[in-house]
């Protein structure tokens, strides 16, 4: 029987990461689709909205990554016990969020001087000042980033957290400890170990 | 009683509207606090979250950041939330797609540098803002006059309280060729709740 998820992104980690994480950590069958580069002009015009991730299931198509993310953490029992609990992991997940959009120029820009200068600025500014304080958190809350336990947050930035040290060249968790273990401890989970293990290498 | 909830935010709509209307609609008693943009310095160390952001919502002694994450909270509270984990998916999925064409302006609005900002203004005007209200639009009428699973959600209230923002970005009705959309904004604005709160709350230029 065909798997009842289909998930559809590019050739690569990027924002679909976290799902595929969760997937595994639930052991949730799905099809994992990979658009390679010179089919997506293709592929856009069917999109709903000319972006990927898309998450299928019982023939309904729905995009963006952490509303994705979201609804298989409730599913895999990585989500909050009540509303409030759900509104604190949102709100970490929206500031890693809130640090990956700001490093996301870096990517865009052209001008390799200008890149060279956002880069630097990443690195003395936004990304210390989000990761320290991201550090604290996990520090405060035994080891993780929401709640004193783990949810899908933590999936969230363990998976999100390469792309800054792809975005800027450098190893962004190289000081802050609990988020260097926080993110080891994710990786090291058996059904996620055994997915970054099986995953295609691929360069992002 | 003092209000069970507490809104911290600058003295505008910007990104703490749709959690207004939410409290209005549901006739949540919250205090409304507004910061001059004099006095921002100051109580950005006040504030009691470590990012320094504002919208901040504080509830039973704690404080909670992220406009999108509170409203999805209220809307739950207001019963404007999906009935099951695939219709919530379904109203957060287009939450965070207006969150991404909102994103687009902003990052116009930021651009420094002054030919940049003009190329990539009309870039924005040109293909990005018509591609998603198009779009949007086919949504609306597929989804029985609202933005998602065929009835109003907190989606809509996020959705229509943004939409001033967007008629100062384009300068004039962001809707006016866009007729399920417009429909829209009327039925929102006309609710209970916020139909008074829209003719009373403070006026402001953002």
């Amino acid at each position: 029987m065909a798997p009842a998820y289909k998930l559809t992104y590019f050739d690569g980690c990027g924002v679909a990461e976290t799902s595929r994480f969760l997937i595994n950590y639930g052991g949730i069958d799905f099809e994992d689709v990979r658009i390679k580069q010179e089919d997506w002009p293709q592929w856009k015009p069917k999109t709903p909205f000319g972006v990927v991730p898309l998450l299928e299931h019982n023939g309904k198509q729905v995009g963006q990554s952490i509303a994705i993310a979201r609804y298989l953490a409730k599913k895999v029992k990585l989500a909050g016990n009540d509303d409030w609990e759900d509104l604190e992991i949102d709100a970490v997940v929206n500031t890693v969020q809130d640090l990956y959009q700001k490093l996301v120029p870096i990517f865009s820009e052209k001008d390799e001087s200008k890149k060279k200068t956002l880069i630097e600025t990443a690195q003395k500014e936004s990304l210390p000042y989000y990761l320290s304080r991201f550090e604290e958190r996990v520090k405060k809350n035994k080891g993780y980033l929401a709640l004193g336990r783990l949810t899908w947050a933590d999936f969230y930035f363990a998976t999100m957290s390469p792309m800054f040290d792809l975005l800027t060249g450098g190893d962004n968790l190289a000081k802050y400890a609990n988020l260097k273990g926080l993110r080891e401890k994710v990786n090291g989970l058996p059904a996620i170990k055994k997915w970054i293990e099986a995953r295609p290498k691929t360069p992002f | 009683m003092a209000p069970l909830y507490k809104l911290t935010y600058f003295d505008g709509r910007g990104f703490a509207e749709s959690a207004r209307f939410l409290f209005k609609y549901g006739n949540i008693d919250f205090e409304d606090i507004r910061i001059k943009r004099q006095d921002w310095p100051k109580m950005k160390n006040m504030l009691g979250t470590p990012f320094g952001q504002v919208p901040v919502m504080e509830h039973n002694g704690k404080q909670i950041c992220q406009s999108a994450a509170i409203c999805r909270y209220l809307g739950k509270m207001v019963n404007l939330a999906g009935n099951n984990d695939w219709e919530n998916l379904e109203i957060d999925s287009i939450v965070d797609t207006m969150n991404d064409l909102r994103m687009k302006i902003m990052l116009v609005q930021w651009e420094q540098d002054a030919v940049k900002k003009r190329e990539l203004k009309d870039t924005v005007l040109e293909e990005i803002v018509p591609y998603y209200l198009a779009r949007l639009e086919a949504l609306v009428e597929k989804n029985k006059g609202n933005l998602a699973v065929g009835r109003l959600t907190w989606a809509d209230l996020y959705f229509v309280s943004m939409s001033p923002g967007f008629d100062a970005f384009i300068g004039g009705d962001t809707f006016a060729a866009y007729p399920n959309l417009k429909l829209l904004r009327d039925k929102v604005e006309t609710l209970p709740g916020i139909k008074e709160w829209i003719e009373n709350r403070p006026n402001s230029d953002f």
